[in-house]
């Protein structure tokens, strides 16, 4: 698999890093060192997946993913170097669709860039029915199944799992957990997005200390395991 | 008698002089004209004397002035006698108008000084309020109030003391004698007042007989007290109620310093905390920018489509696998920072199998070259954690594991509730670790590894322990357990 990749970073070395390794693996890589180089190469080269590094001068990360989500449906990967989770949940409510934190590895990026790849291939296609595994989640017909028996979920139940499904491979962080069962006027307690997944995982007999199904995200959310 | 002075004598002296001047007066006119009842005119100097001495004196002069009118005009006139009812009648009703009319004189006195007592106190208040509110400063304030309550004649000193950190410190006003400092950190400590009683708003000094010349009084008030040295020989009623009121700013001032103060604390904590977070950010940038682009790099040059040899492609690898260690370091280092530059773990009630879930999952080329048991109750209770620093610890402790497992070994992962606590455990089958090493574990930079920052299980220690929980390494018959406990969450009430 292969793909347009368009490298957003400060640093010359990771860019000239990541241009080299990157194209190692196939993709076509360039490479911007600001945002406002960045937008223009959006509206023209259309990449597959943008790595944007957060820490911007000028007009940062977080800024640019806000600007460049109404015109591009490129998947975008933040690149971090903070621990804290505040930093991955707002670029996650943003509409990143990953991320990673510095310093990694080619091959660690690499995995990262063909999930996101495949994962939007799986939304351009619209599949109505997800499996994973044994788990069989029918997004038309509202039914969920496993190895083959019916499971019965309350509605609140069912809107979760549809939800982690249409973003399967994906962090969905709590609060888009939240607006997407609740409304956007949901408050922000992940209380109970936290005891409908516990109920869920009960009925899936998905153990949470060593999930099949669903894997939390420290900090962040919950994220359905793709295959 | 030895109190009487002059001047208390003098309105008694008036009464008797005033009622014979008006004796001299009515004789003189009632030669020349023919007017009924002059004995009113004794009613003048009554209701004077009255509003002006009070009720005694008007007695007085009612008293005289009966005996007068009765000796000089009242037939048999040169006697006491009287010579007929009509005459009796006369007088009793002088004497009784006399004595109603001194009465109420006086009674209007009194409650007119009432009043304007009253309304000079308040006034007093409330100009001293306006501007101690006003002033942005509360020691101004407390100085002033200080200034007002050495101006009634009763305090000889006035001083407020706070009492933060337990030892009383003056605030406002007079300095204190040791001995003086010593009783008010004795009466504020034990919030007993000394010489006075607050009793509904009102204060009221303790009587002690022989009362001495000058007294010390202390008022604990609710963060602070008042301590005023008092001529104990005066006590003024207005002076007190001035003196309670005064009181009752005083307490509120002393809370609002209070309050400032430890906004004040609190603020440069914040700006200290906050100070500290983005040191350790822009060090952090700084140090993990250049070790991305080596990762980066040397990742790169070892890719499949590099063209590099076998032996190149192990000795970038092999670089690599330095810049990650010193990424370790690195991360190690900050971590101990931010841990040690304070910052209490934000507390949540978590489940404690989900954490074990997300840390298993983020490290499955770590854990791969063992057999990993899980085994973590469903029905565990939340426990009460920071999630990201549970994480953290549970990360180091698996880490340390597979460090120290032989490929192929075992490592167990477990939990049960003990008594309203969580008891978590990492077992592995590897070397148990000797016995002069069990108690140094956890110390800062004391590593087992060549190459180890030393700070891993130090971090698992520091974040354990400000949970409130207890963490020990020891060995079992297979091997080496690190054992946690964390206290469990009260569970909410269930709700969907």
């Amino acid at each position: 698999m292969s793909g347009r990749v368009l490298v957003v970073d400060d640093e010359r070395e990771i860019r000239r890093a990541l241009k080299t390794g990157l194209g190692y693996h196939g993709f076509d890589v360039r490479t911007v060192g600001s945002a406002e180089e960045a937008l223009p190469e959006l509206g023209t080269w259309r990449p597959d997946v943008v790595l944007l590094d957060l820490g911007l001068p000028g007009i940062d990360g977080f800024d640019l993913l806000a600007r460049m989500r109404p015109q591009t449906r490129a998947a975008v990967i933040v690149v971090s170097v903070m621990p804290g989770q505040g930093d991955k949940v707002r670029a996650l409510d943003l509409g990143a669709d990953d991320y990673v934190v510095k310093p990694f590895g080619i091959e660690e990026l690499v995995a990262r860039i063909h999930a996101v790849l495949r994962r939007q291939v799986d939304v351009t296609e619209g599949q109505p029915v997800v499996r994973i595994d044994d788990l069989e989640i029918d997004l038309g017909r509202r039914l969920v199944s496993l190895a083959g028996r019916e499971i019965r979920l309350t509605p609140t139940e069912y809107e979760v799992l549809r939800h982690l499904a249409r973003h399967r491979g994906k962090p969905v962080t709590h609060t888009s957990l939240l607006k997407a069962v609740w409304g956007d006027y949901a408050i922000g307690d992940t209380y109970n997005t936290r005891y409908v997944i516990g109920q869920i995982r009960r009925k899936l007999g998905d153990d949470p200390a060593s999930p099949r199904f669903i894997v939390s995200e420290p900090g962040v959310g919950y994220r359905l395991l793709a295959d | 008698m030895s109190r009487l002075s002059r001047k208390n004598v003098a309105p008694y002296l008036l009464a008797v002089a005033g009622a014979a001047l008006i004796t001299l007066v009515i004789g003189l006119l009632e030669e020349r004209v023919q007017v009924a009842n002059l004995s009113a005119l004794y009613l003048l100097l009554v209701l004077w004397l009255g509003s002006r001495n009070g009720i005694l004196p008007a007695a007085v002069a009612s008293l005289v002035s009966f005996l007068l009118y009765d000796f000089f005009f009242v037939p048999p006139v040169g006697s006491l006698l009287v010579s007929g009812p009509r005459e009796f009648l006369e007088l009793a009703i002088l004497l009784a108008a006399a004595l109603i009319t001194g009465q109420l004189a006086a009674a209007l006195r009194q409650s007119q000084s009432v009043a304007t007592g009253l309304a000079a106190e308040s006034l007093a208040l409330y100009e001293l309020a306006t501007v101690a509110l006003r002033l942005p400063e509360v020691t101004g304030a407390l100085e002033l109030l200080c200034e007002r309550a050495r101006a009634l004649p009763l305090v000889k000193t006035f001083s407020l003391v706070s009492a933060e950190a337990g030892e009383p410190a003056l605030v406002a006003g007079d300095q204190l004698d040791a001995d003086a400092l010593a009783q008010a950190s004795w009466s504020i400590g034990n919030r007993r007042s000394l010489g006075c009683v607050m009793k509904e708003g009102r204060l009221t000094l303790t009587t002690t007989s022989p009362r001495p010349q000058r007294e010390l009084l202390v008022l604990p008030l609710t963060s602070g007290g008042l301590v005023a040295i008092i001529e104990g020989l005066r006590s003024e009623l207005s002076d007190l109620h001035m003196l309670s009121a005064l009181s009752g700013l005083a307490d509120l001032l002393l809370e609002r310093r209070r309050a400032a103060v430890e906004a004040e604390r609190a603020r440069t904590l914040q700006v200290s905390d906050s100070l500290k977070a983005a040191i350790l950010s822009s060090i952090s940038h700084e140090l993990k920018s250049p070790l991305t682009s080596l990762r980066a790099g040397l990742t790169a040059l070892a890719s499949p489509g590099s063209g590099v040899n076998a032996e190149q492609r192990d000795l970038l690898l092999g670089l690599d696998g330095q810049a990650l260690r010193l990424d370790r370091l690195v991360g190690d280092l900050l971590t101990m920072s931010r841990i040690e530059a304070g910052g209490l773990p934000d507390l949540q009630p978590r489940s404690f199998g989900e954490i074990v879930g997300g840390v298993v999952g983020a490290l499955p080329r770590q854990l791969s070259p063992f057999h990993l048991v899980v085994d973590i109750p469903e029905d565990l209770a939340p426990v009460q954690c920071d999630e990201l620093q549970l994480n953290r610890v549970l990360t180091n402790l698996l880490e340390n594991a597979a460090e120290f497992t032989p490929p192929g070994g075992t490592i167990a992962i477990g939990a049960m509730a003990d008594e309203g606590r969580l008891v978590a455990w990492v077992d592995n089958d590897g070397q148990p670790i000797p016995h002069a090493d069990l108690e140094h574990v956890f110390d800062k930079f004391w590593t087992r590894r060549a190459t180890g920052s030393g700070l891993g299980l130090a971090i698992c220690k520091r974040i354990i322990e400000a949970h409130g929980g207890t963490i020990r390494a020891r060995n079992l018959r297979h091997g080496p357990r690190f054992a946690i406990t964390l206290p469990l969450a009260v569970a909410p009430a269930v709700l969907q």
